[in-house]
Order: C-alpha cells, then structure tokens, then sequence
C-alpha cells in the first residue's frame, strides 16, 4: 500500500500501448488532454489525437460517426461532462447505435472536492448504467487501470470508465488479470461481505485489515464492472456471509449499492448497507476530509460494518 | 457538375412521385406518421438515392459507399420509400409500418433496416454524427462523401452549431447538408417559433459554402449537389426551400399536418391528389 500512482498518467501511459498494438484507436479530448494523460498519447501518435476544444455534446456524436468508419474512439474528459451533460448523446449515438467508442470520466466522485458539485461526478454509474449494451468500469487501483484500459480496448462494443485523480495505492500485482465483467475475490470471510469498487477500494481493503484484528472476517469483493455486474460471486457471498456491506464514491442512489441490492432482491435477498453519498449535493474542501463527511475513510468503513454485523438481524 | 437529360429528370420525378404514394401508403396502414416532412424531401431522397449517391443495395456495409444521415429522423417514412425502390429491402415490408414490432418504426433503426446508417430521432445528433463519418473517412484517404438531411425547426438545437464549428475546424468537404427549409415546425412558422434568420450568413460565419435552392427542383438538386464541395476545405450546406407536406392539397404548408391522424376523408383527397400527380407526370 506504500506504493502509489497518479491515474490519470497510468491511464495515459496504457491508452499508448494499446494505441501501439492497434492503430484504429484514437484520442478525443474537449480541451482536457492534458488533465486526462493524454500528452503521451498525443505526441505520440500527433495524427491520432484529435481536440475538439468545449464541446461535450459534439464529441460523442463525433466519437460515434468515427466508429463506423472502424476506428475505436477513447473520448477522455472530466466525468460530468462526458455522462451527465451529453446524456441523451450516449444513450442515442453510443448505446442505441452500439458503437465501439470508449468513453472515460477522469476525476470523477469527489475528486475536484474544493471545486463543488458542478465538478464532482456522483451521478455518472447511476445514469450511465440505465442504458442497454453500456458496460460500466470503475477500476480499483492503478495495475486494474491498465489492465482495464487493454481489456476495453479489445471489447467490442461502447463502455464507460471512470477514474479519479488522487493517487491511488497499489494493491495489485503486474501479472494481475483483469476479466471484463467478473468480480475479484480479495479476501476470504464468513462473517459479512464488502463489496468495493473504484477509489474507495483500497478504503474497503483497509478496513477489512482493521475487522480482522478484531476478530470479524469479512470477505472483500471488487466489483470493478459494476456493468454487466458479476451476479454469480454475488449471491455466492450473500449466501456464505448472509450480510453485504458496499462501498463507493458515489450516491447511493443508482450505484453499485443499488446494483448489487438488484441483484439480491431477486436472487438471494439478505442484509445489506450502503456506504457512499446520500441524496444531497456534496459539499467541498480537502478530499480526504470530503471523503470521511461521507463516511468513506477506512476506520469509518470498519466502524459500520461492525455496527451493521450487530446490527443486521433487525432494520436500522 | 452534372445536368440532367429531360428522360434523367423525368425518371427521378416518378421516383419522387412513388415516394410520395408509398409513405401515404405507410401511414394509411400505420394510421399516423409523420407525413409533413418527409414529403418536403422527396425530390431531396430521389436525387441523393438514384443520381448521387455511391450505394450498393447488395452491400449495404461496403466501405467505401456514400452515407447519409438523416438527421431530421422523424422524415424516415421518406427513407423508408426511397430504400425499398433502390432495392435495399422487399416493398412488402412497408406494410408493416405501425404494427407490433415493426422493423420499420417512427424513427429509423440501423439495426433492423440495410440502408440506415444511423438512429436518429433526438434532433440535433445527426450532423456530428455525420462529421465523424466525414473525419474518418479523410483520415483513412477513402474519397465518400457523407450526406446529412436536417430540418429547420431542428436548428434551435445547439448541438447543431457545435458541430457546424467542428466540421468547418477539421475541413471536411466531403459532407453536404440540406437544410430542408419547409418553414413549419409542429407550433407554427420556425422564424416566429426560434428564428434563425439570416438562415444563409449564419452558415457562412460558421465557415461553410452555402447555396441555395428550391428543394422540389431535382435539376437543382442534383446540379448542386454533384459538384460538391462548393469550395475545397469547407463544408457544404444547400438551403433547400421546400413545402411541407408537398402533394396533399389538403395538408399542403399547415403546421398541423407535421404528423398526420389519418381520417377516411382526408385518406381519399390523398388518393385522388396521388392519381392526378401521376397523371401529370404521365406515369
């Protein structure tokens, strides 16, 4: 954990790999190059990097026009301007055409915490996941970055990832294989399951460390598609632990909280809690500061799950 | 630039003509469509799909065909038409317009039809749509052109003009537009509803070629269109002059036909509207 890497560059870093083993890939920016690690990319493949200046809207349907000409377009931008803003655009143009264009909100969930609301991206899994033939992403940690970056590379089909910009901590090894789709087991338990996701991974995987000390074995599960989410491990958990616990940097209205939860309603209804942000617009400061307002810092995650374990046979 | 012989004109007059007969077709089995705007452009589809256009109907993915987008995606019972009489698919199948899925709904599906390149319907997509076909094609050194159809109420979306900006950014003079400028949208006149005027100087400022023309002329059409890019490195816009619902006398430049709730009584003007239009043109 002592490891730690900027996302946005490992981003940028993978986008030229993948950009060096196909050429159909390109990069659209809307006056976000820069801050999307993109800089690698464009003075490498100079031809390939096409800036659209503030045109949130324009560049999906662009991004989409590209596609059926056979290239696979990385649109890269700040998460609300790339989700909420040309929402109608992604549904119509990227999930309705079902083009293969990739589309990637960077510093998405708190991450502009001082900047407030209009910046911050609670919103962007819960809309985007409503549109058939979307898969979902929301890596981790930096290796998951990369891999993920590859593996939706050589996805067929539109997908949407989010990155934030903290520096992440490392909890992967290189040889680390990502699947599309499939959950990750990270730590055995009997006594509850917390299911991760994104940023706020390495919180949850923190936390788990504190349970164990205190005699709760909590399985920890990373759910880095939250679409098409991995029902399978899911229900496996609720079945072997009875109670989940989810974590995210996002509302807990539509996100991975609601995904999992729609999963159990029908499969294996069991307890569960929901850690992220209420319905409420965010407030700002300092991130980690912002995080723990929510409820999101590791000590925070371990406290209501013990609460919740003690808690879960009647509603709180 | 290319003119049409009297025998070429008259044959693209009669395709214009079945255009017409097969969308009153469609709504009379579907019971309403949007009839309004898809007559305005049937000389627009004859020209493009019969003179213009590079489309192989056996082929419909080949990669180096002409593409058009029609933007105004609720004008599809128009393209529906002009596909079935270019032989991307059986005629029979426009009988099923209105029925329980239908491959043929009120707004085109690229999935279900050869020949639909995109699914529009939301206005204001189609142009940088179109603008993403046009780049990547230059970039690949592919010479088609792409063609886009937009109405007029629809330019009040402004995500027009963001990609009126970037299509004249990136030089793509392989695209030409139509504006059909039918001058009704479904509240009344589009210049008292949003004005867009001075309709000709906007497109220019926003660095594209325009010209202007009456959108029934196909000798018009096709001249103008056949010599396409008006300028190298712009982008080419024809201001097509149209009216709504062009060949009902009944619903002929009215608003409230933009989308038709067929009655029996109206279904029969039709015919007989049909019937003396293919006299004229001695079909």
């Amino acid at each position: 954990m002592s490891d730690t890497r900027d996302p946005r560059k490992t981003f940028g870093e993978a986008l030229v790999e993948a950009g060096e083993r196909n050429s159909n890939i390109i990069a659209i920016s809307a006056d976000s190059s820069s801050g999307s690690g993109l800089t690698p990319f464009k003075e490498r493949f100079p031809s390939r990097h096409l800036e659209f200046g503030i045109m949130e809207q324009g560049i999906i349907g662009f991004a989409s026009g590209l596609a059926t000409t056979g290239k696979i377009p990385f649109v890269v931008a700040i998460a609300p301007f790339v989700t909420a803003r040309p929402f109608e655009m992604f549904r119509n143009d990227l999930g309705y055409m079902q083009q293969n264009v990739k589309v990637i909100g960077r510093c998405a969930g708190l991450t502009y915490s001082t900047l407030g609301p209009t910046h911050q991206s609670l919103e962007d899994t819960a809309i985007i996941r409503t549109i058939p033939g979307v898969a979902v992403v929301n890596p981790g940690d930096p290796v998951e970055i990369k891999k993920a970056t590859h593996a939706i590379a050589a996805h067929v089909g539109p997908v949407y990832m989010k990155i934030g910009s903290p520096k992440m901590p490392v909890l992967y090894k290189e040889d680390y294989q990502f699947v599309l789709g499939k959950g990750v087991l990270m730590k055995e338990g009997r006594d509850v399951t917390i299911i991760g996701t994104g940023t706020v991974l390495s919180k949850a995987w923190v936390a788990a460390g504190f349970l164990e000390k205190d005699g709760i074995h909590a399985r920890l599960i990373n759910i880095h598609t939250i679409k098409p989410i991995d029902s399978d491990l899911i229900v496996k958990a609720a079945k072997e632990t009875g109670k989940i616990v989810t974590v995210e940097e996002h509302y807990l209205t539509g996100g991975l909280g609601s995904a999992v939860a729609e999963v159990l309603a029908l499969k294996h209804p069991c307890s569960m809690k929901m850690i992220g942000v209420d319905d409420q617009y965010a407030s700002n400061g300092p991130y980690e500061e912002l995080l723990a307002l929510y409820g999101l810092h590791s000590e925070q995650i371990a406290d209501t799950v013990k609460r919740f374990i003690n808690h879960s046979d009647r509603l709180l | 630039m290319y003119i049409l012989s009297e025998e070429e004109e008259l044959q693209l007059k009669k395709v214009a003509f079945k255009i017409r007969k097969n969308v009153v077709r469609m709504i009379r089995v579907g019971n309403a469509g949007h009839v309004g705007g898809a007559l305005s452009i049937a000389e627009i589809l004859a020209g493009l799909y019969f003179k213009i256009m590079r489309v192989d109907p056996k082929n419909p993915g080949w990669r180096e065909r002409d593409r058009l987008v029609l933007s105004a995606g609720h004008k599809c019972l128009a393209l529906y038409a002009v596909l079935a009489d270019r032989g991307f698919f059986d005629k029979a199948l426009l009988d099923t317009y209105g029925s329980l899925n239908s491959r043929l709904p009120g707004h085109p599906n690229m999935h279900e039809l050869p020949g639909i390149e995109t699914n529009t319907g939301a206005l204001g997509h189609g142009l940088s749509i179109a603008g993403g076909m046009a780049l990547g094609l230059k970039m690949d050194g592919i010479g088609s052109k792409v063609y886009v159809i937009m109405g007029d109420g629809e330019l009040a979306e402004g995500s027009n003009w963001e990609a009126a900006a970037a299509t004249s950014h990136y030089k793509l003079d392989n695209l030409l537009l139509f504006v059909d400028r039918n001058t009704l949208q479904i509240s009344g006149r589009t210049v008292d509803v949003m004005n867009y005027e001075p309709l000709d100087k906007r497109w220019e400022s926003f660095g594209w070629s325009v010209r202007e023309i009456n959108g029934h002329d196909l000798q018009q059409i096709v001249e103008n269109a056949s010599r396409v890019p008006f300028e190298k490195g712009k982008p080419s816009v024809i201001i097509a002059n149209t009216i709504k619902s062009k060949g009902l006398s009944f619903a002929e430049d009215k608003a409230e036909y933009h989308y038709w709730k067929v009655k029996e009584e109206e279904l029969q003007i039709a015919e007989k509207d049909l019937a003396e239009l293919e006299r004229r043109i001695g079909q």
